[in-house]
């Protein structure tokens, strides 16, 4: 009892100089507020051609102010505020100011521009507002240059006014004149085939994984496509493309369903979890022979008579 | 269509000189058939705020294996348009147009009966008429 009795003692003490403070800053607030009601009052702050935003959260804050106030205005005078209707009016208010939260952070990028005007006058030299388009810049500078000096030269201006018009760069293609001698033996046959197989073997994940052991250069973590795609799965692809573009449903041969019955079964089981590409090119031992890689070779339809008409299939 | 059954809309396309709208639909219906056209095209009457009767859906391919659909729609601007823009056997599953019934044997019969003969109708009937 003793203990308590001096426990409430040292209380009380620091409850007096506690309590004159509070008056203090208490007679502080109302001489503030009552200024700035006088203000308001006067008509010193205009908000119509205001955020209408703002305003809301504004009048919501008041209101919020003035149910606080009643409560702690009864609890001081010793009521308790258990189902006290202003809790509930306080936790409404609460709820609408925190979902207003995240459009006051999508608008203060623009409420923060426009007080910067307001309060400087005039826009800042970086602003991107004060650029303007300028569609000559989207004009190619150098076929005009070149039209004017075409012009210019009156003797063979037609000619290169013309050429320089098109712009337009053309992969060259050296003429075929003469047939040459197709002097290709076996030997070096075998050979291409070999350095092709090589360079093929050099880019596989196998070498790759070994370069990567051994190399000082720091790991790359690139985002890649499929790894495993194969040729039947781009073509899949295409035709899928073509489908939803053309709005047509193409027919599949009895050849292409047999090609994706057998890709899809190589594929479901775990036949090709163990086998990597082949690199028996650098090892030096016998190839293994996939479609992919020696596909059959067809007969070649000329690039040149061959129309984009309709759907080019595979044969 | 319950709420299991959702449906997104790809590649859109207005086309003014057609008259119409074109569309690529998934719709994904687990644990279900696959949704019939006439169900699809009231979804999209009511995606669209049109009438069900000038919308077209064709094309349908359900993945093997997934629950899911790849359909094509065609929204025309009135019935006239589809009408005119459209190939006699899909107006006619929507009963806008009668198409003729020769079995294909029939068909088949008088294209062979037709090699044996030559010549136009008019100059054939000549031909006879001097025979006779």
């Amino acid at each position: 009892l003793l203990a308590a009795g001096g426990m409430l003692e040292s209380d009380l003490s620091n409850a007096v100089t506690l309590l004159k403070n509070l008056q203090e800053q208490v007679m502080a607030v109302t001489a503030q507020v009552q200024a700035l009601t006088k203000k308001v009052q006067a008509g010193a702050y205009p908000t119509e051609k205001g955020l209408s935003f703002l305003e809301v959260k504004d009048q919501l804050l008041l209101m919020y102010l003035m149910d606080l106030s009643h409560l702690i205005l009864d609890k001081a005078s010793g009521g308790s505020l258990r189902g006290h209707a202003a809790v509930l009016r306080l936790v409404e208010i609460r709820t609408v100011l925190e979902k207003l939260r995240p459009l006051d952070q999508k608008l203060k990028y623009q409420i923060d521009k426009l007080v910067k005007t307001a309060v400087t006058g005039s826009l800042s030299e970086n602003d991107p507002l004060r650029f303007k388009p300028h569609p000559s810049n989207m004009m190619s500078k150098l076929s005009s240059e070149d039209e004017e000096e075409g012009e210019a030269e009156d003797g063979h201006s037609e000619a290169s006014g013309k050429k320089s018009v098109k712009g337009v760069a053309k992969k060259y293609v050296p003429p075929r004149l003469v047939p040459v001698h197709y002097d290709e033996t076996e030997a070096e046959q075998e050979k291409k085939l070999l350095e092709r197989a090589k360079r093929r073997a050099l880019s596989s994940s196998v070498i790759r994984e070994l370069k990567e052991q051994y190399s000082d250069a720091p790991e790359e973590i690139r985002d890649a496509r499929h790894p495993h795609v194969t040729r039947q799965s781009q073509e899949d692809q295409h035709r899928i493309n073509y489908e939803e573009s053309m709005m047509v449903r193409l027919s599949v041969s009895k050849r292409e369903k047999g090609r994706r019955k057998r890709a899809h079964v190589m594929s479901s089981q775990l036949h090709s979890l163990t086998h990597f590409s082949d690199i028996s090119a650098l090892t030096g031992g016998t190839a293994r022979l996939d479609e992919d890689q020696n596909p059959i070779k067809r007969k070649k339809i000329p690039k040149k008579g061959r129309k984009k008409k309709g759907f080019r299939r595979r044969r | 269509m319950n709420d299991t059954v959702t449906s997104q809309t790809r590649k859109f396309m207005t086309s003014r000189p057609l008259q119409k709208k074109q569309i690529v639909i998934d719709i994904l219906h687990p644990g279900k058939v696959t949704i019939a056209k006439t169900e699809i095209r009231e979804k999209l009457a009511r995606m669209y705020k049109t009438t069900p009767n000038v919308i077209l859906v064709f094309g349908l391919k359900t993945h093997f294996g997934h629950d899911t659909t790849t359909s094509f729609g065609m929204i025309y601007n009135s019935l006239d348009c589809k009408k005119k823009n459209q190939p006699k056997h899909r107006l006619s599953r929507h009963g806008l147009c009668e198409q003729k019934k020769i079995s294909r044997k029939q068909q088949k019969e008088r294209k062979n009966g037709m090699k044996k003969v030559r010549g136009t109708l008019n100059s054939r009937r000549i031909i006879n008429f001097k025979k006779k």
